[in-house]
C-alpha cells in the first residue's frame, strides 16, 4: 500500500484502481494495469524467478549425462547418429564426449556434471525436463520463441503476460523486473517486451548498480524543491479534473504520479543490500573470487528481496565475459567452466535462502536456455546449436522436487521419449501460478492471442 | 471493371460453381460412395498384423488418426486400410512395400524431413518401428475395412465463404444513406453532424456546448499538425469575429508542411515503419527514411487516398507514374517499399520457411492497413471467422512470391536519363561515322592492322549461342547467352543501365566496341546505374558461372526464396554474393562464379541479379551452371596473314552495314589503340559525353517492389512450408471475385467504388485520429471478431463522401474538423441530467462530448521542443540516431545521437527495432513487428517518471527557464502567463497567476535567488500538468 507523505501531495485520495476487469486493456486506460487480480485457481507460488541462461548451454556436460558419448568419442555423427539437420556455422566435427564428471546426488540420483557442485547439494530440489524441444536454430528467434511463444520479433514476453493474467502485489516496483548482469540477448529488449499487450506490461531492466532503472532517480537537488512541483502539478491538476466534471484518465493520471513518487524511493531502497547479514552475503557468493560470481550473486539477492516484496516476475540474465554467454562454438571447457562458475553457486544459494526464509513454496525457479548443442563437436572443441532436444530444470512451489521428465536419444540429438516444447514450459508455468494458460487470452488481430498460441500441455510430471 | 460477388448475375458467379464443385466431391461425400470390400490376409499375414502392427496402431495412432478421433489430425485416419491409402493432408501415409518412401517411416523414425516425429511425445520402440516396417515391406498386408462415419458424429463446421460473406456487415456494399432529420438543425454544421445528433436525440442526449476558441485552436492545432499554438496565433484567432475564422485556421494547417509530419506518423504505425531489421545485429533497411519522406509528402500533396493504394500495391507498374512536382522523379514506386519493412534475421537454416515468415507479415500489414482484415490468420487454416479461406492467402502470397525487391534510382530530375539520351545521341553519330568510314576499306584496315594483334578471340568468346567452350564430359548446363541481341525473355532490368548488344555496331563511352550478344551496363558510362534479373528458376547445381568483363563493386546475387540479407552476414549464404574486388575481371573477360553453400539449396526457387549501382559496369556473355568449376578458359591461336586477312575483310563488311562481330569488338576491347583512334577521331562527341556524365549527381536510391517471374504459389498445408499442397495462382481475395492478374489489377480491385471496405476503413482510421475512437474501434479489424461501427450509417456517409471528393484526405479531414460534432466542449451539457447519461451512453459513444484526449509520445516531444524554443523547423532527409542511454544496450548498438536529436521533429528520429525510444515506449508509440491503427492508451506510473526526470524533459525545462529569466522587458506576471499560453493554450485566470507566483518565490527561495532555477522549475511543472499532455 502507498505510503502518504506529510505535506499535501501525499494527502490526495488514492483512487480506487483494485477493481479490475481484464478486458481489452487498451480500452480501460483508467485502470491501473499491474493490480493483482485473482487466479483462475489457488496456487502455490505465486512469484516467478526465471533464470536465463542465454546462449544454449550444453545439456549433455551438465544434466543429461550420455555415456555413448564417450564410446562413440571421435566418431563421424552422420555415420554413427544418422540424419542430421542443418546446424546454424555448417561445420559438423566428430561425436565429442563430455569433458566433464557426471555423478548421480541426492536421494533423487539426479545425474548432475562437475560443473555444478553447489547446485548438486540441492538436487533433490530439482525437477528435470530432458526432453525440452524448440522450433529455431538461431539465437533471436529461440530467443522470441523461448521468451514469447512466437520466432518473431515484439510479441509479448512471458512476464508481461503473467502480469496481464495476475498483475503484482506490489505497485510500488515494477511487475515484470529483468535484473540484467551485462548482457543483453541476442534479439535485445523485444525479449522482454510488452508486445501488442499495453506497453506498461513490458519488463524492467535493471541494470546492477544503485540507480538500476531509468527516470527513477528525482534530478531536482532536494526533495523539497520536487514536492514544491508536485505540489502545484497535483493543484492545478485536481482543478482541470474538477472543471470537467472527474474525468477518469485525468484522475488515473493524477495518482500516477502518487505511484511515481513512492517508486522514487523504492527502488534505491530495494537495491540497497546494507540490511543482508554477512552470512548470506556469503551465502550467495558476494566476496567470491571469481567477478562474475559477485555479479550474478546480486542479482539472485535482488531477485529474492524482489519476491519478498511481491513482485511478479523476475528474469536473471548472464554476466558478460564468459565467452559470448554460453553459446561455445569454440572453447567449450574454458566457456562453460566460467558460465558455470557464474551461476552455480548463487544459484544454489537462492535456493537455501528461498527455503530458510519460508518463500521457497510461493516462488517458482526456472533454468533455461533457448537451446541445447549438439553432442557432436563444432569444429574441434565447440558444440553447435541444437533445438531438437535439451534440458530445462523447474524448482519451487508446486513444483516436484527430485523428479525428471523425458529423455533424449542414447547421443542426447533428439528428445525421443516425452517429448516437450516450450509452449509446454509455458503452459506449465502459468499453471503453476494458478492461471489456465487457455483462458489467458488478449484479443489482438481478430484473434484471442494466447502466450501458448493454440498450443501447451501441463508437464504434469513436474508438479508436486 | 471487376465483378463483385455481390453484383448479383443472375449467372451463378464463377466462384459459386468452384465451391459446389468442391463440395460435391469433398472427401466427406467419397467416403460415403467408397464402399469396401472385405480384405482377405494369408495366415501369417493375419497373425502378424494382430500381434506387431495393430497394437502399436491403436496405443500409439488412434488417439489422433482415428474416425472417433476427438480431432483427426492432418486429415489422416489410421484405422483402415482405407484411411492411410487415401492419407491425410501429405498423402498417401504408406507405400506398400516401400517402406523408404512411405511417410509414416519417416514419421515414426523422427526424421523430421517433412512432418515432425510421431507419435509426438515419445519415439516407439525399435522393435516396434522395426515391425512397421517389416509390414510395409511385406505390402502392409491390412484386413481392417473402412468405418463408415456416423453422419451425426461428423457435422464438422463447413467453411462456408458466402454465407459469411452475406452475413457480415462490413462486406455489405456502401449505400450512401440519406441524411437524417433532426429536431435541434441550428446545431448543425455538417453532414455529418445530423448522423451525430440523430443518435443522440434517439437516446434522449444533446450535444454539449461549443468549446472556448483557445481550447478548440489548441486541440486543432495538435491534431492536425501535431504542434501548439503560438500566442500570436492564439490572440488572433480569438480576435478574428469572421463568418470563416475556423475555416482559414483549418485551411492553413492543411496547408502547413507540418500536417504530413503528424499524420504521416499515423500511416507508419500501419506499415511497421522502422529503419532497421531487428534480429541479433540489427541490421539497417537501406533508404528507409525515403519511404517516411514519401508518405509526409503524399499526405501534403493531398494525393487522393486510392493513388495512394495503388502505389503502395502496385507503384512499380502504374503506366503513368506520379512525378515529383520539382524534382521529376517516380514518386509512385516508393509506396511499394512498404512491402519491405519488416524484421529480418540473418542466416536461417531453413530459408523457405524464413521467406513464409515474412510473407506472413506482409500480408498481416497488407489486409489490416488496407482492408481492415486479419487474412494472415488464413495461413493454416480457412479464417475461422471471416470470408478468408486459405487459398486467399497463398493467393496473395504469390503476388509477393512473384515480386522481387530491387534497389530503385529515383533519377532526380532524370538526369540519368538525360545523360543516356544525350550520350546515345553522340554514340549514334559515332557509329555512322564509323560505318561512313569504313566504305573506304583502306582507313580501316590499316587502323586494324597497325593496331590489333595478331591472335584469335579466346575459344571461350567464339561461340554465340547453344553451346558451352571447352566441354567435352558435357557436364556444363547453359542458362544464358543473351544470343538474341535482346533482354531474354523473363529476365528484367531496372534503372536503365543495361543494354543488351546485339549484332548492330555499337560504341561504348569508352570507346571500344561493345560485344555482341552481351548485357552490358557500361555503354553510357560508368555513372550509369542498372540491375538486370533472370526469370526464377529452381537450383540445380553447386556452382554458377558468369563469364563476364568487370569492374568491381558490381553485387552479382542468387536470391533464394527471396532472403535479402546475405550482404549483411555470409554465414550459411557463403558464396550466394560476388561483390566488392569479387567482381573485378581487370579489363579481360573471365569466368567468375558463385558457389559455396549453392548445394544446400539444391531444389530451393532462385533468380539471378546483376546489381550496378554506379562508379562500376559489367557485361556479361553467358551463364552456365555446373557441379564443377568454372569452364576453362583456352588462349586464341596466333593468326597467321591470310587468317588476319579474313578476319578484317569481315570486319569491314560488318561495319559498312553498321554492324560489328566479336572478333572485332574483342580485338577493340583488348587494344587501347583501336579505342584510342576512335576517340580521336570522334573528339567532339567524345568530349559531350565525358561532360555529360560529370554533371551527374551521386544517385538516390530507394527500396521497392518490381515484377518478378509470375508464378502460382503452394498451398501450405496447415501453415507448414515442409507440406505443401495444390498451387494457387496470384489473385486477390474470393470475396471481391478472385480474378488472377496483376497487383495492380489487385490495387484496382481494392479502390473499385464498389469495394465495402478500402473506403471505410480509412474514413474511420481518420476519424479515430480526431476522436480517439474509431466508429468502428478495432479499426484494424472489420471482420466478425472485430467490433461493429458504433454509427454504421454516420460511416457509410462518409465513405461515401470520401469518395465523392475523389479519395481527398484533407477534404474528408476538413469536414470532420469543421463539424460541430468536433467543436464540442469536453464536458457534458451542463443540462443533461447525470443519470440520463449513465444510462443512454455511459462510454459516450455518440460523442455527446468532445473527449480527452492524451497526446502521442512524439507530440508531446515535439511540443515541448516548440514550446522551449528548440523546435528545428527542417523537413525531410536522413534520421537523427537515437539517443542511446546506459539501459540500451545489446548486439547491433550504434552510436548515440544528441539528447535531443538536434531538436528535429519526432518522426525524423531513427527507429531502430532493438533500440526503440524509450520515452515514445512509454507513451505507447508501438513496437513496430507488425501494422498497429490503435495504439494502446496506457496510462502508468512510468509516463509520470518519465516526465518528472527524463533527462530531456529537464534539459528542455531548463532551456525554457533560463529563456524567460533573461527576458527582462515582461513583469513577472506577464511571464508567468506568456508560459501558461505556450504550454497550456490559453491564459490563467487572476487565482491561478497568483499560485504560479507563490509557486516562483517558494522556489526562489529554496535557491536562494529568484533566477533561471526557478523560471526552470515553473516550465517542467508546465509540462508535468495534465493541461499540458492532454488535449481537450
Amino acid at each position: 500500500m502507498l505510503q502518504w507523505c506529510a505535506n499535501g501531495f501525499g494527502a490526495i485520495a488514492l483512487q480506487s484502481l483494485q477493481s479490475h476487469a481484464t478486458v481489452d486493456a487498451a480500452e480501460s486506460p483508467q485502470q491501473s494495469p499491474w493490480a493483482p487480480k485473482k487466479p483462475h485457481f489457488p496456487s502455490k507460488a505465486k512469484n516467478v524467478i526465471f533464470l536465463y541462461m542465454d546462449g544454449g548451454p550444453s545439456h549433455v556436460d551438465t544434466f543429461d549425462y550420455k555415456p555413448a558419448l564417450e564410446k562413440y568419442n571421435g566418431k563421424n555423427p552422420h555415420e554413427v547418429i544418422g540424419n542430421l539437420a542443418p546446424t546454424q556455422f555448417d561445420a559438423v566435427g566428430s561425436v565429442l564426449k563430455s569433458p566433464w564428471e557426471f555423478k548421480q546426488h541426492g536421494e533423487s540420483g539426479h545425474w548432475i556434471s562437475s560443473l555444478f557442485p553447489h547446485l548438486s547439494e540441492v538436487a533433490d530440489d530439482l525437477a528435470f525436463i530432458k526432453s525440452m524441444t524448440s522450433q529455431f536454430s538461431e539465437h533471436t528467434s529461440a530467443n522470441y520463441f523461448l521468451h514469447t511463444g512466437n520466432g518473431l520479433q515484439g510479441r509479448p514476453s512471458m512476464g508481461a503476460w503473467m502480469g496481464y493474467g495476475l498483475g503484482s502485489e506490489n505497485q510500488n516496483l515494477p511487475g515484470f523486473v529483468v535484473i540484467n548482469g551485462g548482457l543483453i540477448p541476442p534479439g535485445g529488449l523485444d525479449c522482454f517486451g510488452s508486445g501488442f499487450l499495453p506497453s506498461a506490461y513490458q519488463g524492467s531492466i535493471f541494470l546492477p548498480k544503485d540507480q538500476p532503472l531509468p527516470n527513477i532517480q528525482r534530478r531536482e537537488r532536494t526533495d523539497q524543491i520536487q514536492l514544491n512541483k508536485l505540489d502545484l502539478i497535483r493543484q492545478f491538476d485536481r482543478e482541470l479534473n474538477d472543471s470537467l466534471g472527474g474525468e477518469s484518465e485525468i484522475e488515473a493520471a493524477i495518482s500516477n504520479y502518487e505511484t511515481a513518487y513512492q517508486m522514487q524511493r523504492s527502488v534505491p531502497e530495494l537495491m540497497d543490500l546494507s540490511q543482508e547479514t554477512e552470512e548470506t552475503k556469503k551465502l550467495y557468493g558476494l566476496d567470491a573470487e571469481f567477478d562474475n560470481t559477485k555479479t550474478f550473486a546480486r542479482q539472485c539477492l535482488i531477485a529474492r528481496r524482489l519476491v519478498e516484496r511481491g513482485v511478479r516476475f523476475i528474469e536473471l540474465t548472464c554476466p558478460g565475459g564468459n565467452g559470448d554467454r554460453w553459446d561455445q562454438h569454440g572453447g567449450l571447457v574454458d566457456g562453460h567452466n566460467k558460465n558455470c562458475r557464474t551461476v552455480d553457486q548463487p544459484i544454489a544459494a537462492l535456493i537455501k535462502d528461498l527455503k530458510r526464509t519460508g518463500l521457497f513454496e510461493s516462488t517458482l525457479l526456472v533454468w533455461a536456455g533457448e537451446f541445447g548443442r549438439t553432442p557432436f563437436a563444432q569444429g574441434s572443441n565447440g558444440r553447435d546449436h541444437n533445438p531438437f532436444g535439451f534440458t530445462v530444470w523447474m524448482a519451487g512451489g508446486g513444483v516436484k522436487g527430485g523428479a525428471s521428465v523425458g529423455a533424449t536419444d542414447q547421443w542426447g540429438y533428439r528428445a525421443v521419449e516425452n517429448r516437450f516444447e516450450i509452449h509446454d514450459l509455458h503452459a506449465t508455468m502459468l499453471h503453476l501460478l494458478g492461471v489456465d494458460h487457455t483462458q489467458s487470452t488478449f484479443r489482438f488481430s481478430g484473434r484471442d492471442m494466447r502466450l501458448t498460441d493454440v498450443h501447451g500441455h501441463i508437464i504434469k510430471e513436474v508438479l508436486a | 471493371m471487376i465483378h463483385f460477388i455481390f453484383n448479383r448475375n443472375p449467372i451463378l458467379p464463377l466462384w459459386l460453381v468452384a465451391i459446389l464443385c468442391v463440395a460435391l466431391v469433398s472427401q466427406l461425400t467419397q467416403r460415403k460412395v467408397a464402399a469396401q470390400e472385405g480384405i482377405s490376409l494369408t495366415a501369417e499375414q493375419s497373425q502378424f498384423f494382430e500381434s506387431k502392427v495393430r497394437p502399436i496402431l491403436v496405443e500409439h495412432c488412434y488417439e489422433c488418426h482415428a474416425t472417433d478421433s476427438e480431432t483427426i489430425e492432418a486429415g489422416l485416419l489410421l484405422d483402415s486400410k482405407w484411411g492411410w491409402e487415401t492419407g491425410g493432408d501429405s498423402g498417401p501415409a504408406i507405400i506398400p512395400h516401400d517402406p523408404r518412401q512411405s511417410l509414416l517411416m519417416e514419421a515414426v523414425r523422427y526424421e523430421e524431413n517433412v512432418i515432425s516425429g510421431m507419435p509426438p511425445r515419445s519415439k516407439l520402440a525399435d522393435n516396434q518401428i522395426a515391425d512397421l516396417e517389416k509390414w510395409i515391406t511385406m505390402g502392409a498386408p491390412d484386413p481392417r475395412e473402412k468405418i463408415e462415419e456416423d453422419p451425426s458424429m461428423n457435422e464438422r463446421e463447413n467453411f462456408n465463404l458466402e454465407k459469411r460473406f452475406e452475413s457480415h456487415w462490413s462486406w455489405r456494399p456502401i449505400r450512401k444513406p440519406a441524411l437524417p432529420e433532426v429536431q435541434n438543425e441550428k446545431w448543425v454544421k455538417t453532414g455529418l453532424d445530423r448522423f451525430v445528433l440523430a443518435e443522440q436525440e434517439a437516446r434522449g442526449l444533446r450535444p454539449a456546448e461549443t468549446a472556448y476558441k483557445p481550447t478548440w485552436l489548441r486541440r486543432i492545432y495538435l491534431d492536425l499538425i501535431g504542434l501548439p499554438p503560438t500566442a500570436q496565433q492564439i490572440s488572433e484567432f480569438v480576435k478574428d469575429d469572421s463568418d470563416n475564422a475556423y475555416e482559414k485556421v483549418v485551411d492553413s494547417l492543411l496547408e502547413s508542411t507540418y500536417f504530413g509530419e503528424k499524420w504521416a506518423r499515423h500511416w507508419l504505425d500501419l506499415m511497421r515503419y522502422a529503419e532497421t531489421y531487428g534480429h541479433e545485429f540489427d541490421y539497417a533497411i537501406p533508404h528507409a527514411t525515403e519511404y517516411r519522406d514519401y508518405v509526409i509528402r503524399a499526405l501534403n500533396a493531398d494525393v487522393p487516398y486510392d493513388q495512394l493504394v495503388h502505389e503502395h500495391l502496385a507503384g512499380d507498374l502504374l503506366p503513368q507514374p506520379r512525378l515529383h512536382p520539382e524534382q521529376h522523379f517516380n514518386e509512385s514506386v516508393i509506396g511499394t517499399g512498404f512491402w519491405y519493412l519488416h524484421e529480418a534475421t540473418h542466416s536461417p537454416t531453413d530459408v523457405l520457411g524464413n521467406e513464409a515468415g515474412i510473407i506472413d507479415n506482409q500480408i498481416d500489414v497488407f489486409g489490416k492497413a488496407f482492408l481492415g482484415l486479419t487474412v494472415a490468420c488464413a495461413r493454416c487454416h480457412d479464417h475461422k471467422f471471416d470470408a478468408i479461406s486459405t487459398k486467399d492467402y497463398y493467393s496473395l502470397s504469390a503476388h509477393i512470391q512473384s515480386s522481387a525487391r530491387q534497389e530503385y534510382n529515383l533519377d532526380v530530375d532524370q538526369q540519368r536519363k538525360n545523360a543516356r539520351d544525350t550520350i546515345a545521341k553522340q554514340l549514334n553519330v559515332i557509329e555512322h561515322g564509323i560505318r561512313d568510314a569504313s566504305q573506304q576499306p583502306q582507313v580501316i584496315r590499316d587502323a586494324i592492322q597497325l593496331n590489333a594483334a595478331t591472335q584469335d578471340i579466346p575459344s571461350q568468346l567464339t561461340f554465340t549461342s547453344n553451346q558451352v567452350a571447352d566441354d567435352p564430359n558435357n557436364e556444363f548446363i547453359e542458362f544464358e547467352t543473351f544470343s538474341d541481341g535482346k533482354l531474354p525473355a523473363g529476365w528484367s532490368t531496372s534503372n536503365g543501365g543495361f543494354a543488351a548488344i546485339g549484332e548492330d555496331l555499337r560504341v561504348r563511352s569508352d570507346g571500344t566496341l561493345a560485344m555482341p550478344y552481351t548485357m552490358d551496363s557500361g555503354i553510357w558510362g560508368n555513372k550509369q546505374t542498372g540491375s538486370l534479373r533472370s526469370p526464377t528458376f529452381t537450383i540445380e547445381k553447386n556452382n554458377i558461372h558468369f563469364l563476364i568483363k568487370s569492374t568491381a563493386n558490381i553485387k552479382i546475387q542468387v536470391i533464394i526464396d527471396n532472403y535479402q540479407m546475405t550482404g549483411f552476414n555470409g554465414l550459411l549464404f557463403n558464396g550466394t554474393l560476388l561483390q566488392g574486388g569479387g567482381t573485378d575481371t581487370k579489363g579481360q573477360w573471365q569466368w567468375k562464379s558463385l558457389g559455396g553453400n549453392l548445394n544446400k539449396y539444391i531444389g530451393h526457387r532462385c533468380y539471378l541479379e546483376f546489381i550496378d549501382n554506379g562508379d562500376a559496369e559489367i557485361a556479361i556473355d553467358q551463364i552456365v551452371f555446373s557441379n564443377s568449376g568454372a569452364p576453362k578458359t583456352a588462349v586464341g591461336a596466333a593468326l597467321d596473314e591470310t587468317q588476319m586477312a579474313l578476319q578484317i575483310d569481315q570486319a569491314i563488311t560488318d561495319l559498312q552495314s553498321k554492324r560489328s562481330n566479336r572478333w572485332l569488338a574483342w580485338q577493340s576491347q583488348r587494344t587501347p589503340e583501336l579505342a584510342a583512334l576512335i576517340e580521336a577521331n570522334f573528339a567532339d562527341a567524345f568530349s559531350e559525353i565525358k561532360s555529360a556524365n560529370q554533371k551527374l549527381a551521386p544517385p538516390r536510391f530507394v527500396l521497392a517492389m518490381t515484377q518478378g517471374t509470375t508464378e502460382d504459389a503452394s498451398v501450405y498445408i496447415r501453415g507448414s512450408h515442409t507440406n505443401p499442397g495444390t498451387k494457387v495462382p496470384p489473385r486477390n481475395l474470393t470475396a471481391f471475385g478472385g480474378e488472377t492478374g496483376s497487383r495492380l489489377n489487385l490495387a484496382e480491385d481494392l479502390t473499385d467504388p464498389e469495394n465495402p471496405l478500402t473506403s471505410r476503413v480509412i474514413v474511420n482510421r481518420i476519424w479515430h485520429h480526431l476522436f480517439g475512437t474509431g466508429i468502428v474501434p478495432t479499426v484494424d479489424d472489420f471482420g466478425p471478431q472485430g467490433q461493429p461501427p458504433s454509427n454504421a450509417d454516420l460511416l457509410d456517409w462518409l465513405a461515401s463522401e470520401h469518395m465523392t471528393s475523389d479519395w481527398s484526405m484533407k477534404q474528408t479531414i476538413r469536414s470532420i474538423v469543421l463539424s460541430a460534432t468536433y467543436r464540442q466542449q469536453s464536458k457534458p451539457h451542463p443540462s443533461l441530467p447525470i443519470q440520463q447519461m449513465t444510462q443512454a451512453d455511459p462510454t459516450n459513444q455518440t460523442l455527446y462530448f468532445m473527449p480527452i484526449r492524451r497526446l502521442m509520445g512524439e507530440t508531446i516531444r515535439d511540443t515541448m521542443l516548440a514550446v522551449a524554443g528548440s523546435l528545428n523547423s527542417a523537413h525531410y532527409g536522413g534520421s537523427v540516431p537515437t539517443h542511446r542511454t546506459e539501459f540500451m544496450t545489446g548486439r547491433g548498438a550504434r552510436g548515440s545521437g544528441p539528447l535531443d536529436g538536434n531538436g528535429r521533429r519526432s518522426i525524423y528520429l531513427s527507429i531502430y527495432r532493438n533500440f526503440l525510444n524509450p520515452f515514445f515506449a512509454t507513451f505507447d508509440t508501438p513496437n513496430p513487428f507488425g501494422p498497429q491503427g490503435r495504439r494502446s492508451k496506457s496510462n502508468v506510473p512510468a509516463q509520470a517518471l518519465a516526465l518528472m526526470n527524463d533527462p530531456l524533459v529537464i534539459e528542455l525545462s531548463n532551456r525554457w527557464g533560463k529563456q524567460v529569466a533573461s527576458n527582462d522587458q515582461n513583469n513577472l506576471r506577464d511571464k508567468i502567463t506568456s508560459m501558461v499560453v505556450a504550454a497550456h493554450g490559453s491564459e490563467p485566470t487572476d487565482k491561478q497567476l497568483e499560485a504560479y507566483e507563490q509557486f516562483l518565490n517558494t522556489q526562489g527561495e529554496v535557491h536562494g535567488k529568484l533566477d533561471e532555477r526557478a523560471w526552470s522549475d515553473l516550465a517542467h511543472t508546465l509540462f508535468n500538468m495534465k493541461a499540458f499532455y492532454f488535449v481537450q
